[in-house]
């Protein structure tokens, strides 16, 4: 029953909020540049308007083009399973391994680049091409961040980094921590297509990569896309806060109910603070040219063992 | 009992001349030798027994005696290359048809038969010289397997290549086991750790790693391999991929625990770093190949790689008095290895299927293959998800268990290994990425978009046998990524043979079949019952789809074109733009150099045609090899003039010269 609970809560947040965080991001933006911007619901709109529209498929296309869609956001709501949201909700018989998140969330990126060049476009295999380059980039700093936010707590259970986070208090500022925060937040800019690594609003060849993959897609193909990069987006992000600001444990309710409501909540500001933090981000910085993000991979690897090396000298944990 | 499999084997050698019988016949008898194989092997490791002696027979020659017998170990071996060839004589059966008339198959397969004897010798030996000689044995038949299609000079020249390569390493293990025997006065493969002092370990262990690893295909002993692998028949590189190299495995394991007890703690570390390196650099040259086979070849140095992350961690936890860690590596490495024999033998078959109704194995002239041939499309596919350790499949266990091994093994004392196997695992992360986007280049290329030429255009599905074999192998890529019980089941007999624990204890849910996660204290995973989920979450996300869909229509069309005339197959991505991100990133690595040339046209401004060549190099051959063998030719050439100067009185005086040595020692030697 518990269980049974848990899926449906998790699944329900983040199908909810996914959306939510990109328009968050584009008000924010537009804010900036004196602009009114478009709704912060927009992307919801936007989705159910794409499937209410006709499809059009390629007639290069085989069953990997249309079965990808589903893979894609199958994949993306199963790495948000593992991830809970609030620690009042506790995973019983889902392992939440981090290195299988990893791997599952490798696994859709594996069909949309299988996608993107099934078409038999240039712009498909130019995309897969250049995701595939980044993502072999940033794979190493974001496994050396979380094995050494695993090593700490002793597991590569994403509950149980979770807990030992919560309950180390204010040594949460030691360098290790705020090394791998820093690390993860340019995996996450780099995984979820962001400035400065690649740019969701542009169609132009020469800078496009999440977009030149799903250019081919249409209707209700192309709203699972951008649903499913939606929840990858968050799913990235609810690592992020819910490691690096883990503020579940000031919740003292005795109320078991009250309390999963409340943490809930509380997780839904702290996703709101990171997408305004990635907006700012984002004003502030210009995409870089393909091959300069090399060296930014590079920078976030040397933060994250950087990490490492501070966990292995001092010793990391309770201190 | 195996004694069936050598019966099997050995009497399909009489069909020599009848090339369609015999090869059905030759055939279904390896199949049925292999499924014997099978049975008898997996009972052996349930069984409470150690180890069965086969044959054993002493001649008079001194130390020549025949012995073979099976341990848990070797039946684990025995097991794995019993299911690989089950798979690939089903395959071969209508694979080999493509020769009959221009080739004797029956000479391939009393070649193919010898071969596996010859492994199966390997692997069951009790014996350092029934070892060396099974050992030749398996790399000359190899040899003459990989020379099959010899009218091509570039094969020959890839078997010479292998040849050298490969007796390199029997002179190293020569050098090894003279040595143990020198301690010990026998030849059997017994325990002599107390016997010999630890600096002529350490000698024996660096013998060991060059002879084993070049088998291996470690980097850099790896030059041979990329070339042999690709220009064997499909079905003999699936078996020198999946089984041939694993050879080595067996041989450092079996030397490492059986006869030296163990070792120090180095050799772990140094397998470790050699693991790592193997495992980065294959996958990266992998990347860049265009032929499919060869980037096959090069991801085989990848996955030999991993599982020597495995081994290294393994001896390295044994020499600490670590049982768990050396038990859990222990068991990454076994799993992987039986988890890459089957993804990469159902790989180089998918692969030989493509050739066999293209005939050709350049991956810039495949594309769409997967509506002409939608059946080996698929296992292909299946095929590329577990080589890139997509969860579900069995390559992701395996590498799930090797992560685990490090991450423990940097929990445990010791400052140089923590710094090593963070890096390996950060290794282990790249190389995986690097494998996801080398295979979608390999699926991608051949098997999607438009085709590139016109063999590729009018390619059909092959045979059904082929399908079977490959299939066969593709299922149990599944089955083992789902139930990686029943293998773990077996294993642990392996490795409590081997290292003295049993990781049972510390595996949750172990037994069990469903539902339940398998883990080490709180790491756990449950493919099973993400799978489940995972398909309720599809299904319900379809369902949902298709309601508020529902008035929706699908409509076929071409592919954007940027409103230009027609696409055409050379617009696509080819297999040399896909990697070229990759190419530039790692430049240093690859040295990629250009070649622009305009041809034709009135001026050079405006060519009718541009000549473009990109060339990557292997910075192993240019800095190690090429200058190695120039300096052998030159001063063999030099040696060749002084000693061998054509005179009789100069070998006249060689022989006197050698006589006296020979009765100088003597003289000293007896008193």
């Amino acid at each position: 029953m518990n269980n049974i609970v848990y899926i449906i809560v998790q699944l329900l947040v983040i199908l909810l909020i996914a959306p939510l965080v990109s328009g968050i991001i584009k008000k924010v933006k537009a804010l900036s540049q004196k602009r009114k911007g478009p709704p912060v619901l927009q992307l919801y709109l936007d989705i159910y308007k794409l499937l209410k529209k006709d499809v059009v498929v390629s007639e290069t296309a085989s069953w990997i083009f249309k079965a990808t869609p589903y893979i894609n956001i199958t994949t993306a709501l199963l790495a948000g399973l593992l991830i809970p949201v609030s620690l009042k909700l506790t995973p019983i018989i889902f392992g939440g391994d981090i290195i299988f998140i990893i791997y599952i969330l490798a696994m859709g990126r594996f069909f949309m680049t299988l996608a993107g060049l099934d078409t038999g476009g240039t712009f498909g295999g130019m995309g897969s091409s250049r995701e595939m380059a980044i993502s072999s980039l940033i794979e190493p700093t974001l496994l050396v961040s979380v094995f050494t936010i695993g090593l700490i707590s002793k597991s590569t259970s994403v509950h149980n980094m979770m807990e030992t986070m919560s309950s180390i208090g204010t040594s949460i500022f030691q360098p290790v921590y705020i090394l791998c925060f820093l690390a993860m937040i340019i995996v996450i800019i780099a995984e979820s297509s962001r400035i400065p690594v690649d740019d969701p609003e542009t169609h132009l060849e020469l800078t496009m990569v999440h977009e030149a993959m799903i250019l081919e897609y249409s209707g209700r193909h192309l709203a699972l896309m951008e649903l499913g990069a939606a929840v990858k987006q968050l799913v990235l992000i609810t690592l992020l806060v819910n490691l690096f600001i883990p503020l579940d444990s000031i919740i003292t309710l005795d109320n078991a109910l009250l309390a999963i409501v409340f943490s809930i909540l509380l997780y839904v500001i702290k996703v709101v603070v990171a997408s305004i933090l990635i907006a700012i981000t984002e004003i502030n910085t210009v995409k870089l040219k393909l091959f300069s993000v090399p060296n930014l991979a590079a920078i976030s690897f040397i933060l994250s063992f950087l990490g490492f090396l501070q966990y292995f000298v001092v010793g990391g944990s309770h201190g | 009992m195996l004694g069936f499999l050598i019966v099997g084997s050995v009497s399909s050698l009489i069909f020599l001349n009848n090339s369609k019988l015999g090869n059905v016949l030759s055939n279904i008898l390896y199949g049925i030798a292999s499924i014997t194989g099978i049975l008898t092997s997996v009972f052996h490791l349930i069984s409470d027994k150690d180890r069965i002696h086969l044959f054993h027979f002493t001649s008079n020659i001194p130390f020549l005696s025949f012995k073979l017998e099976i341990s848990k170990l070797s039946a684990y071996f025995i097991l794995t290359l019993s299911i690989l060839t089950l798979c690939v004589s089903v395959y071969s059966i209508s694979y080999l048809s493509q020769y009959y008339g221009k080739r004797n198959t029956s000479l391939f397969n009393f070649l193919f038969g010898l071969f596996i004897l010859s492994l199966v010798s390997v692997f069951s030996s009790a014996n350092m010289l029934i070892f060396l000689l099974a050992w030749e044995v398996m790399a000359l038949t190899s040899y003459f397997l990989v020379i099959f299609e010899s009218e091509n000079p570039e094969t020959q020249k890839s078997g010479t290549l292998y040849l050298i390569m490969t007796h390199i390493a029997t002179a190293f293990l020569t050098i090894a086991f003279i040595t143990i025997y020198s301690y010990t006065g026998s030849f059997d493969i017994v325990n002599a750790a107390t016997v010999i002092p630890p600096f002529s370990k350490n000698m024996i262990f660096i013998c060991l790693l060059i002879g084993f690893g070049t088998k291996a295909g470690i980097i850099p002993l790896h030059i041979w391999l990329p070339y042999a692998y690709p220009a064997a028949p499909s079905n003999v590189s699936a078996l020198m991929s999946g089984i041939m190299s694993k050879t080595s495995v067996f041989g450092l394991i079996q030397f490492v625990y059986v006869v030296l007890g163990g070792g120090f703690e180095w050799w772990g570390i140094t397998l470790l770093i050699v693991g790592s390196i193997s495992a980065v650099l294959g996958i990266a040259y992998a990347l860049m190949e265009i032929d499919i086979k060869r980037l096959l070849a090069y991801s085989s140095i990848e996955n030999t790689g991993i599982i020597l992350i495995g081994l290294g961690l393994t001896i390295y936890g044994y020499a600490k008095g670590n049982t768990i860690l050396s038990s859990l590596a222990l068991l990454a490495a076994l799993l992987h290895l039986f988890n890459h024999s089957l993804f990469k033998g159902a790989l180089f078959l998918g692969s030989g299927s493509i050739y066999y109704s293209t005939h050709t194995k350049n991956m810039e002239k495949l594309g769409g293959l997967l509506k002409r041939m939608p059946y080996t499309g698929l296992l292909f596919l299946i095929g590329c998800l577990s080589i890139s350790s997509m969860p579900f499949f069995n390559g992701f266990i395996s590498e799930w268990f090797t992560l685990q091994a490090l991450f423990q093994s940097i929990g445990i004392s010791g400052n140089a290994i923590k710094l090593i196997a963070i890096l390996a695992a950060a290794v282990l992360a790249m190389a995986g990425a690097f494998a996801a986007a080398c295979f979608v280049k390999a699926f991608g290329i051949s098997f999607l978009g438009v085709p590139r030429s016109t063999e590729a255009q009018n390619s059909i599905e092959v045979p059904f046998n082929m399908l079977l074999g490959t299939g066969l192998l593709t299922f149990m890529c599944i089955l083992f990524g789902l139930f990686p019980q029943i293998v773990l089941v077996l294993l642990d007999k392996v490795s409590n043979s081997i290292v003295k624990a049993s990781i049972v204890p510390q595996l949750k849910g172990f037994s069990s079949f469903v539902y339940y996660p398998k883990g080490l204290e709180s790491n756990k995973i449950s493919p099973m019952l993400i799978l489940t989920a995972g398909i309720i979450i599809a299904v319900m996300v379809f369902l949902v789809v298709k309601f508020i869909s529902r008035s929706t229509k699908e409509r076929k069309y071409s592919t954007w074109d940027c409103g230009f005339k027609e696409l055409n197959p050379r617009m696509q991505y080819t297999a040399t733009g896909f990697s070229k991100p990759l190419r530039i990133v790692f430049r240093a690595i690859y040295r990629p150099s250009r070649e622009l040339q305009p041809e034709g046209g009135t001026s050079p401004y405006y060519p009718k045609t541009m000549r473009y060549v990109v060339r990557t190099q292997s910075v192993f051959e240019k800095y190690l090899y090429t200058p190695l063998t120039r300096l052998f030719t030159a001063s063999t050439g030099k040696i060749r003039h002084a000693v061998q100067t054509g005179s009789v009185h100069a070998y006249l005086l060689y022989i006197f010269i050698t006589i006296v040595g020979l009765l100088i020692y003597y003289r000293f030697s007896n008193s």
